[in-house]
């Protein structure tokens, strides 16, 4: 296991990964600091330039510039209180708070370290897990693989949106996913299934065009409805002042910082939850904190523990999504969902492969994240000041570019002029599916699951009929997937009868 | 527009799954199976949101993703969605008609001098370095290939 961490280390250093993952650094440096564009975006983006790349170069740049996406998203939040990211929204509570009150260095300082923090511990849990999920992952068959898809999207579905209607929305969209998943020959019979007599769609709907469009053309239009420069008319200036302060106030407040980051760890691994979740319940944690009335008060108003806790939150939760996307090909999150369609695209099946053949790879990807945030941090450090000037950029400099992107990405996939009208479609449906308040995240997962899960239920009925039903590991997953379901719904029950006692 | 946008969807995915259900009747077990297992549930699922958005109340549920802006009126926003839209579809037919290498720096200063009102030349500089960046990148460092479009075809240019 160390020789194989030791190799993977050594992977992300030769120069070639190592250059890559500079670049993603860099990619994933501006996204994070500009909130027109989300990371699960840009790594929609990026998926069409890992064509031509090894796995551990694509890894490097990819996971290298989503690791970053948090830290830097922070610093939007501090600054203007626009959260850079979805998941960095927390933060601005106490750290905009901090800004306004002219301590933004000291909140900045605070949550790039908590940041660095964070991501460590993640990406040792990352490492540690390896071991401990390998035997488990090698005793699931394929009747047990297909109702962990199914317990995924169960997740995802009954998670990304509130209550019984959303809950509803979820699974629509999860199944549309499975169901456009379908598109194409079938592997089995090598019939052509819902192709409308086209040779493209013969080979089925390809992820990158799919995911551009989905993620892509709804922000874009977003950013030209608003017409303003991306950060508002918030002032620029020098905030480098009290950086060492905060660095100084994550060590101050060590064990909040550990306690928070293993939370994000842990809502990382559990499939569907995600880093807007993480960063919540973190805050909540911090606040828990407060020892009474009075300094809970200050939460809100420019606690430096309401920086700290979601700051090593946000950053810990990326290893820990990370473990059931390589042990089980079941992704924690819309973005570990388009890191998987990566993996598909380099010819990798999550799994056992990745713990065994593939394990040296396994840990390059543990190294990336912590390579990367240090990289990250360190540049975030020196480049303090003039960083604020880069969210006052105007979105109408903005959208050509990312609008050339978005057609080139799309475009490359197939060298096909239909990827861009799949991208031009999917499009339509993702701004629709926003105006509708459904989750996105679900139709992804179900898109990327879809083939496997069929090949997996196939496999199962073909070999055990409907006794692979009865077998113990998918009762007890089924079992989750019903508790999943049916949580959020007892949940709501409960809180209508407290009301009416009330 | 929350509720319309909600029905829509619903009654495009329940027509979507019936046709599947019904295609998938006529092909052999192996390839109807997953369509059978998703597409049943997925048409009820459909027909129950239908059914939410006609009977039920209008409040909707959040979902944990990305918010449309609320601060401009509805009317600067329909007017403003339907410019980006016909920005998006105008640049899919520049590069059908004149291929990337052309479409890419057009609506780089189209965008920036009519929709951005930015001067001629900081339009040209800018799309100058959007090209430069396409060209040194997408050409000569990774050779991808973009073929010239119909138009340039069609006169003999390409």
């Amino acid at each position: 296991m160390l020789e194989a961490s030791w190799e993977g280390l050594l992977l992300v250093l030769q120069w070639k990964p190592f250059a890559f993952m500079l670049v993603g650094i860099v990619v994933g440096f501006w996204v994070g600091l500009l909130p027109g564009i989300g990371g699960a975006t840009t790594l929609a983006l990026m998926l069409p330039f890992i064509y031509t790349m090894q796995p551990v170069e694509a890894f490097a740049f990819l996971l290298g510039m989503h690791s970053v996406v948090a830290t830097t998203g922070d610093i939007t939040s501090i600054l203007f209180g626009v959260p850079g990211e979805a998941t960095t929204a927390a933060i601005i509570l106490d750290g905009h708070a901090m800004a306004k009150r002219g301590e933004a260095g000291r909140a900045l300082g605070a949550a790039l370290t908590a940041s660095l923090i964070g991501a460590l511990i993640g990406a040792a849990a990352l490492a540690l897990a390896i071991p401990v999920v390998r035997p488990l992952v090698l005793t699931f068959g394929s009747p047990e693989l297909f109702m962990l898809a199914i317990v995924g999207l169960a997740f995802i579905a009954s998670l990304s949106a509130q209550g019984a209607r959303g809950m509803l929305r979820g699974f629509l969209a999860g199944g549309l996913g499975m169901m456009l998943a379908m598109v194409g020959q079938d592997p089995q019979a090598g019939v052509g299934r819902f192709t409308l007599d086209t040779l493209y769609l013969w080979q089925g709907l390809d992820l990158v065009p799919v995911l551009v469009g989905l993620f892509a053309i709804p922000e874009i239009i977003d950013l030209a409805v608003r017409g303003t420069s991306i950060a508002g008319d918030a002032p620029v200036g020098r905030i480098s002042h009290g950086a060492l302060q905060g660095m100084k106030d994550v060590f101050r407040h060590i064990s909040l910082t550990i306690r928070c980051a293993l939370i994000g760890t842990f809502v990382g691994i559990t499939p569907g939850l995600g880093g807007a979740v993480a960063q919540w319940m973190a805050y909540g944690h911090a606040t828990q904190s407060a020892r009474n009335p009075e300094e809970r008060k200050g939460f809100g108003a420019g606690d430096v523990r309401g920086v700290i806790g979601p700051g090593a939150a946000c950053n810990s939760k990326e290893g820990g999504a990370l473990i059931p996307t390589i042990a089980f090909g079941v992704p924690g999150s819309t973005s570990m969902a388009i890191l998987l369609g990566g993996f598909f695209l380099l010819g990798l099946v999550p799994g056992p492969d990745m713990l065994t053949k593939h394990l040296s790879l396994t840990y390059s990807l543990v190294w990336t994240i912590v390579l990367a945030n240090i990289i990250a941090v360190a540049v975030c450090v020196l480049l303090l000041n003039r960083l604020a000037g880069l969210t006052s950029v105007p979105g109408h400099r903005l959208i050509p570019v990312i609008l050339v992107l978005v057609f080139i990405g799309s475009f490359t996939s197939n060298s096909h002029y239909a990827d861009i009208l799949v991208t031009l479609l999917f499009g339509a449906v993702g701004y629709f599916m926003v105006t509708a308040g459904w989750p996105r995240a679900p139709l992804v997962l179900g898109l990327v699951l879809g083939k496997i899960a069929e090949n997996y239920l196939y496999i199962s009925v073909a070999r055990y009929e409907a006794a692979w039903l009865s077998r113990p590991v998918v009762m007890v997953l089924l079992a989750i997937a019903v508790s999943v379901v049916c949580y959020p719904v007892y949940q709501a029950w409960r809180a209508r009868r407290r009301g009416t006692r009330a | 527009m929350h509720n319309k946008a909600s029905l829509g969807l619903a009654l495009a995915i329940a027509a979507l799954s019936g046709w599947a259900i019904f295609s998938a009747l006529e092909w052999p077990w192996k390839a109807k199976l997953f369509p059978m297992v998703i597409g049943i549930p997925l048409l009820c699922l459909a027909l129950a949101e239908v059914l939410w958005v006609v009977f039920g109340s209008s409040a909707g549920a959040k979902a944990a993703d990305f918010k449309l802006t609320q601060d401009q009126p509805p009317e600067v926003v329909r007017r403003r969605t339907l410019v980006a839209t016909a920005w998006i579809g105008g640049f899919f037919v520049a590069i059908m008609l004149l291929g990337f290498p052309i479409a890419v720096p057009l609506l780089v200063v189209a965008y920036l001098r009519f929709e951005g009102k930015e001067s001629w030349l900081l339009s040209g500089a800018f799309a100058l370095m959007v090209w430069g960046a396409f060209y040194g990148l997408f050409e000569r460092l990774l050779h991808l290939p973009f073929p010239p479009g119909w138009l340039l075809e069609w006169l003999g240019l390409a």
